[in-house]
């Protein structure tokens, strides 16, 4: 129980009515190991940030139990939020203030006595040291985020929660980003639980992930546990003439043929074993172009779902939510 | 509680000074009600001065001009909660060990020090305007400790009307609604001997018109009616009360 740095027992969120409302969340059960940084992907709407919201104790739990720092985040609200950092998806600093003036500021919120010690470390950490009596609005995007992780940082939280951390960034500013949550978990020890849409961050960054998708998760572990879930690799061909599928169905390890016009998905354990095999079938002249889609986090999400992490479907869903969520908070 | 209350009641001043605007607009707004109204009505009262009790009718109107200044800096109070919301300071702040009533307090003391700003400014200007004053430095310090009582509770009262309003426009709209009632049926502008007896009730219960009575009496050299101020910290304490548990049920996070 003493490892767990978050765990949640069927928490669920329902806005509205429970005839009319949205559930948000449905029975979450969650436990995450201190020390990890979990990610959890999923969709828009799919219930990430409300998930975040009900562990912060910035909106009440329907029903069901979480424990976040070894405390119960309904009954010892003030306890967990001593104990937590928070990186909003939006940068959320006081644009009136200064770095140094926002760090006294948190500094303030946290109760902390001796904290200008700490806040120059972070300061410098982060290289904003020279820059610390300016006004936060003359900084950059990638320099306020930096700010507001060093803000989550200051108190020395057991837990950081980042609500898609990226999001909105270029892609330098992300991959910035993705070095200081790595180095953040690695230099300050704390356990990270990160939101995000973007399957090769959850990839890149997180020790485990939890896939999240209409308010429920389908699947959790390490990447390469969820990838060997999809033990197949897809072989997209393409060919100059139409094949006849009962001589590829007729090759072994084939799993599956769908076909297109003139362009093929093969389904096959492995792509290195097979490919000599449809070489020696089919010759190479007659193919304009072959590639091999091999098991990642996105097929996993594929399979797991039915659709693409970033197809139009969800998207319609989650106007959808919106809408229903509008009507239902009056 | 007093690391956090300190913290973001100094954000709301700071803040206050760092916006220039923000300051004019909290200081002129009160000084044109001073100079066009003023002197608008100046020589009506000098012809009723038995009515108004001084011949200088802007002796008259300052008590009055700042108690329903006060009123008005409730609306600033609840714009920048709202403004909180919207950005998301307010998830900033309550994912600390600050509670809602805390905001609410901060919020409450830093529009009723903006509501302070005022008072040197317009004795300055109603100075310029020929006004003399004898007050003792205890009647200075009660006058302000009076519009201090007065801008608490209008500002409390803002707060908990607008507590769960995420909308730009609440505050404006609020305001509107309660500003002009509660400035006309008082004495701020002119003595409630005149009204009629159904605004006269209105004006017994109007905390402006004991804040304006209370500065009028020590402007015009009557001394301190601990009676009026009395009511005034009734009405903060009151104002402060039903915040302080309105904030901590309704006030809207987001």
């Amino acid at each position: 129980m003493n490892d767990i740095a978050i765990e949640t027992r069927d928490i669920t969120k329902r806005y509205g009515s429970a005839a009319n409302g949205v559930l948000a969340l449905d029975r979450v059960s969650v436990a995450i190991p201190k020390g990890t940084v979990f990610g959890l992907l999923g969709p828009n709407g799919a219930g990430k940030t409300t998930l975040i919201k009900l562990l912060t104790g910035i909106a009440d739990i329907t029903s069901g139990d979480a424990r976040v720092a070894g405390f119960d985040v309904r009954r010892q609200s003030l306890a967990v939020r001593s104990r937590i950092g928070w990186v909003a998806a939006e940068v959320i600093l006081d644009d009136e203030f200064s770095a140094w003036e926002n760090l006294w500021l948190q500094a303030r919120l946290q109760d902390l006595p001796d904290w200008q010690g700490r806040a120059e470390q972070l300061l410098r950490y982060f290289e904003l040291s020279d820059r610390k009596t300016d006004r936060v609005s003359h900084f950059s995007t990638g320099m306020r985020k930096k700010l507001e992780i060093a803000l989550a940082l200051l108190h020395q939280p057991e837990v950081i929660f980042m609500d898609e951390p990226t999001i909105g960034l270029d892609v330098s500013t992300r991959r910035m980003i993705w070095e200081i949550v790595t180095g953040v978990h690695r230099e300050f020890g704390v356990t990270v639980l990160l939101t995000t849409h973007y399957i090769e961050e959850a990839d890149a960054l997180c020790d485990r992930i939890g896939i999240i998708d209409h308010g429920r998760i389908i699947a959790t572990g390490t990447p390469s546990e969820l990838k060997s879930r999809v033990r197949s690799d897809v072989i997209q061909l393409e060919s100059k003439e139409p094949i006849d599928p009962v001589r590829l169905r007729a090759l072994p390890g084939v799993q599956d043929v769908r076909a297109q016009g003139n362009e093929w998905q093969i389904r096959v354990p492995s792509a290195d074993e097979f490919l000599p095999r449809l070489f020696a079938t089919i010759q190479t002249d007659q193919i304009r172009r072959i590639s091999v889609e091999q098991p990642s986090l996105e097929t996993v999400f594929l399979e797991l779902t039915g659709h693409r992490i970033g197809s139009d479907e969800p998207m319609r869903d989650i106007r959808k939510f919106y809408a229903q969520v509008r009507r239902a908070r009056g | 509680m007093r690391s956090q209350l300190w913290g973001l009641y100094l954000r709301e001043v700071v803040r206050t000074f760092r916006n220039p605007f923000v300051l004019l607009l909290t200081v002129v707004q009160p000084f044109m009600w001073l100079a066009f109204f003023g002197s608008g009505f100046s020589q009506f009262a000098k012809e009723a001065a038995s009515e108004f009790g001084t011949s200088n009718y802007i002796a008259f109107l300052l008590p009055g001009v700042l108690s329903t200044s006060m009123l008005s800096v409730g609306m600033f109070g609840s714009m920048s909660t709202i403004q909180d919301k919207r950005f998301g300071f307010m998830k900033r702040i309550l994912i600390t060990p600050t509670s809602k009533e805390v905001i609410f307090l901060s919020k409450a003391f830093g529009a009723a020090t903006r509501g302070l700003v005022q008072i040197p400014v317009m004795v300055a200007a109603a100075l310029a305007f020929g006004v003399t004053f004898s007050l003792s430095p205890l009647e200075w310090a009660v006058w302000v400790l009076a519009l201090l009582f007065g801008a608490i509770g209008f500002s409390s009262m803002f707060l908990a009307i607008t507590a769960s309003s995420t909308d730009w426009q609440t505050p404006g709209v609020v305001s509107n609604f309660i500003t002009m009632p509660l400035m006309f049926s008082s004495a701020a502008l002119y003595p409630s001997s005149g009204f009629p007896v159904w605004m006269q009730w209105i004006s017994k219960f109007n905390p402006i018109s004991y804040s304006a009575e209370f500065g009028r009496s020590l402007v015009l050299g009557s001394g301190i009616v601990w009676v009026d101020l009395g009511y005034l910290a009734l009405f903060a304490g009151v104002m402060l009360t039903i915040g302080y548990f309105v904030s901590a049920r309704w006030l809207r996070v987001e």
